[in-house]
């Protein structure tokens, strides 16, 4: 009984003379729900097709259960694959759709048809067995995929952003569905996905992938609460990056002194060890909004630019009288905000959840470019 | 994202060759080498007693002399070629532009404002197309006769209804080679006027311009691959034939290039000489024929 | 100064300003109905002839251009020229069929198995006989005919002239409407279902086998009654490959009797028989093509284009 192991050692692809996967080394453990993060061409989803074989490694290994897979072809690894376009074949039934792999596993007839009711009823499904895939939604042939590839009982399922083609609300709650399922079957989920909320859902733990390299590895708290580096804390959620300096002059115990223009804040979390230029980032729901007449430490004074009604929390967007723009989030609790466009405030930024990060010595702007998978347009060139 | 599939693992890739292989292998054999025989045959020599061809297999042991032959025969006295070249290309001119004339409207139409009725008309337009040439022509040689439904036609209406239609007229052969090569154009035309996308002439209309100036300004732009693959879908194949000239003139007044490589290649003795003449006509239509494949080999690389 | 209209004014005057407007302008939107007569008259005069060549086939009498009452006398009535009782029109009947039957039984395969081969075998080499396939489809066909003839008779003259040569040069001729169909088919398709095929287990060759050909049928037999249609028309280059008139198919006996010979009306009804073949062609095509997409969704429209090859 495999367990579903799976070890990535310093994997790259090249194309065209372009290194798509850059020394990619991770390690998946049995029954974990782990999900490569990354925005449009960072390499993720190159990377999965090599562990499904769809691709060859230009260097690298790829290990599963201990053995090296990597020259295999697709059918002769234990892995499965959900695709993104679910590639449900057309000409065949659900029922033939889902029995599809299990004749080359030598499953006799009888227990087909068991297998296949089984897993369909896994993905609730049951009852469907004599539709074609075009008679069905886009959430069900989803599910037809995800059964066509657990009926195979294989060691690690792999799923190629699965569920990008349905709308918002539907993938809400399937997301919540394929966590749930993971957890019921027990195999290893090697998901990719650019969503980050999505990967944060599910996740036990995740990669963040940047230009082919793991930018950080850590369970969804770790990476959200404590982002290694600039790019990981704007990809996930809203970073409100800021450039600051660092005070020369020494240092308080476990916090850094920084200059924001000309404010001093403090700041407990991160690399308060650094020096010269850093990036600072606050999550939006830590920053504090007061009233312009009063004061206390981290506060920097500023305007309320725009609000804008979310449903359950309302996002203020304010600009710094140093320049910056930041949003900070409110929970609708019911009660009247004090604020509206125009009305100058106080800004609190708490020195627990200000952080440190080191300067990649890119702009914010290059920065948030980047997250999305492009490059900013040097315009002044 | 890009379909860069890696599929060119070793055992994959004696897979595809093996499959494409014997469709390789027929054109090599019945492709290639055919013109290369071509080349020998027209580089050789004739057997002068039975007045047959000796090809020449080493290309360095080739021959001008059939070469020589072709050029007396077209420039010296008697010659009978260049007439016939010359007529051909203004044949193939005239019917390509009548062709144009008819085929694009109605293409136009079907393509882009048939509504409810497109497939009705898309039938009617596919028909002709499963229609053989020899059908085709084979129905207006009935209608041109001298005592034919055409000629009563032109009597009953007070014109002169005894013209032999087929005894070696321009005017008939040009109008067989329309009727002949159009329904090709059509559904050429046809093909690519449905791909272009109404939202940009929409999107023009929008912008403020008039309907003539959209048509001229946006949709001949557009339609300008249409145009381009519609001519030499037409034009190409037309250049070689002589069926038509044959069928509705058989007169000498008449015949284009294709009826002189022909009679050249059953005359005996003259075998080399249509090999050569054939090769002439190949080296024109090299430069638009390559043109056409690169470009068509690059549009279906880019629609992947 | 600006002027200041009320409500009540703007809507007035530019209410009554846009029905004169309206009024002599005409609308963007109304049919053309100029093109579509001229489309009308195009198909009538395309399709008429032929429809009365085809009356003629059933004259009683030998012309072909008075009509005499209805007789089938030249397709099996008439003991000595009839098509049934003929022995010239009776073999070249055979021999089309034969030509087309062969040809298509030869040509498809090689056809779909060289697309799927040179979609897949990304080289120098498959890129060059790609582009000679499309060479072969863009050539005037009295080239390659003559070149094919000289290859039998100088060359390879154990081929000779006769069915074997017609069937390959019909088969070479044609291999381009398999080739690009098919090829266009594939392209449509993408990799992603042979992947899940590989994935779920199957080889290569099994993905190919139980995926990507079924799902190419329908262009398979798209180009199957293409290459049939085509065969039976063709006659250039089997003239030129014919040897005895035992090798003729229906077109060249057509083309060799137009001017005298055969009497005219046993020449519609031979061209009468071409084009029942080729129709059936296509509606068995038709047929066959819709029941195969039927797992699929396509207008009839996107029907038609695929089977005539665009």
């Amino acid at each position: 009984m495999s367990e579903g192991h799976v070890q990535l050692v310093s994997l790259t692809k090249h194309f065209d003379g372009a290194a798509v996967v850059n020394g990619i080394s991770l390690e998946v453990e049995p029954g974990e729900f782990f999900s490569l993060l990354g925005p449009s061409g960072c390499g993720k989803t190159t990377t999965l097709r090599m562990v499904a074989g769809f691709e060859a490694p230009s260097s690298g290994r790829i290990l599963l259960d201990g053995v090296d897979v990597g020259s295999r072809a697709p059918n002769h690894r234990n892995v499965n694959t959900v695709f993104q376009s679910y590639a449900l074949f057309p000409f065949l039934t659900v029922a033939e759709n889902v029995a599809f792999g299990m004749r080359f596993k030598s499953v006799p007839k009888p227990e087909r048809q068991r297998r296949v009711a089984e897993a369909l009823e896994l993905v609730q499904l049951s009852g469907l067995e004599r539709r074609r895939p075009n008679q069905l939604s886009g959430g069900q042939q989803q599910r037809v995929a995800l059964a066509r590839a657990l009926v195979r009982r294989p060691a690690v399922l792999l799923l190629d952003e699965p569920l990008g083609a349905l709308d918002a609300k539907l993938r809400r709650s399937l997301q919540v569905e394929l966590g749930a399922l993971q957890k019921q079957v027990g195999i290893t989920f090697l998901y990719v996905t650019h969503d980050q909320e999505e990967a944060l859902t599910m996740s036990d733990r995740l990669a963040v992938m940047n230009k082919g390299r793991i930018v950080q590895l850590g369970t969804p708290a770790e990476v959200y609460n404590e982002p290694a580096d600039a790019y990981v804390a704007d990809f996930l959620g809203v970073s409100n990056l800021m450039d600051a300096e660092v005070d020369p002059g020494p240092s308080g115990q476990g916090c850094c002194r920084l200059r924001l223009g000309e404010f001093q804040l403090e700041a407990r979390t991160g690399k308060i060890d650094a020096t010269g230029t850093v990036k600072l980032a606050i999550r939006p729901e830590r920053v504090h909004l007061h009233s312009y007449e009063e004061s206390g430490p981290n506060r920097v004074p500023g305007m309320v630019e725009r609000v804008v009604f979310i449903g359950s929390t309302t996002h203020l967007h304010v600009r710094l009288a140093t320049g910056e723009s930041l949003q900070a989030m409110v929970r609708n609790d019911g009660s009247t905000l004090p604020y509206s466009q125009g009305t100058a405030v106080s800004i609190a930024l708490p020195a627990d959840a200000l952080r440190v990060l080191p300067d990649p010595g890119e702009s914010v702007a290059e920065i948030r470019a980047e997250t999305v998978g492009e490059q900013l347009l040097d315009l002044t060139s | 994202m890009a379909d860069r599939g890696d599929t060119s693992s070793r055992r994959d890739r004696l897979l595809w060759m093996g499959l494409a292989a014997p469709g390789a292998i027929w054109l090599l054999v019945l492709f290639v080498v055919p013109f290369y025989v071509m080349l020998a045959v027209a580089g050789g020599g004739i057997n002068e007693f039975f007045q047959t061809v000796v090809p020449v297999w080493n290309p360095l042991h080739w021959s001008s002399w059939n070469l020589s032959g072709v050029w007396r025969d077209i420039t010296g006295n008697g010659a009978f070629i260049g007439p016939a070249a010359l007529r051909t290309l203004v044949y193939t001119a005239v019917a390509t532009v009548i062709s144009l004339a008819i085929a694009y409207p109605v293409a136009y139409f079907v393509a882009r404002h048939a509504g409810r009725r497109k497939a009705f008309y898309l039938v009617l337009l596919i028909a002709p197309f499963w229609v053989s040439y020899m059908m085709r022509m084979l129905a207006w040689i009935d209608l041109l006769q001298q005592g034919g439904i055409f000629n009563s036609a032109l009597s009953s209406v007070g014109l002169p209804g005894n013209t032999d239609w087929l005894g070696g007229k321009s005017v008939t052969v040009i109008f067989g080679l329309v009727y002949g090569y159009i329904p090709y154009l059509i559904l050429v035309l046809y093909a690519f006027l449905d791909r272009i996308d109404q939202r940009l002439i929409e999107a023009a209309r929008d912008l403020g311009l008039s309907k003539a100036r959209t048509f001229w300004q946006v949709t001949i732009p557009l339609s300008k691959p249409a145009l381009i693959a519609g001519t030499f879908i037409t034009v190409l194949p037309m250049l070689g034939d002589y069926y038509t000239n044959q069928l509705l003139s058989g007169a000498p007044g008449t015949t284009m290039i294709g009826n002189v490589i022909e009679g050249q290649l059953d005359a005996p003795g003259y075998t080399g000489q249509g090999a050569v003449l054939s090769l002439m006509l190949l080296v024109v239509l090299l430069i638009p024929m390559t043109y056409y494949v690169v470009s068509t080999a690059r549009a279906s690389r880019e629609n992947a | 100064m600006a002027v200041e209209l009320d409500d009540a004014q703007i809507a007035t005057t530019s209410g009554a300003g846009l029905r004169l407007a309206d009024r002599l302008r005409p609308s963007p939107w109304r049919q053309p109905w100029g093109m579509e007569g001229f489309t009308c008259l195009y198909i009538l005069w395309s399709i008429v002839p032929i429809a009365i060549a085809v009356l003629f086939s059933f004259n009683k009498g030998a012309s072909q251009s008075s009509w005499q009452g209805f007789s089938t006398k030249w397709y099996v009535g008439n003991s000595v020229q009839s098509v049934l009782h003929n022995p010239v029109l009776h073999q070249a009947v055979i021999q089309t069929l034969v030509l087309a039957v062969l040809t298509t039984a030869i040509c498809v395969p090689i056809g779909v198995a060289f697309a799927i081969g040179i979609d897949r075998w990304r080289s120098r080499t498959s890129a060059t006989l790609n582009l000679t396939m499309i060479f072969s489809f863009v050539i005037p066909e009295l080239l390659l005919a003559i070149a094919l003839f000289l290859l039998v008779t100088q060359a390879l003259t154990f081929i000779g002239l006769g069915t074997e040569a017609e069937v390959a040069g019909l088969v070479v001729w044609n291999l381009s409407w398999p080739a690009v169909i098919v090829r266009a088919r594939l392209v449509s398709i993408g990799r992603s279902y042979e992947e899940a095929a590989t994935d779920l287990g199957a080889s290569r060759l099994g993905a190919i086998r139980r995926v990507l050909l079924p799902m190419l049928m329908p262009a398979v037999f798209a180009s199957a009654v293409l290459v049939f249609a085509s065969t039976v028309d063709d006659f250039v280059i089997v003239e030129q490959l014919s040897s005895t008139a035992a090798t003729q198919p229906m077109s060249v006996l057509i083309y060799a009797n137009v001017h005298g010979g055969l009497s005219g009306p046993a020449l519609n009804a031979l061209a009468t028989i071409m084009l029942l073949f080729s129709l059936l062609a296509a509606l068995i095509g038709l047929l066959a093509y819709r029941w195969m997409t039927r797992g699929e969704r396509q207008s009839s429209v996107e029907a038609l284009t695929n089977i005539a090859g665009m």
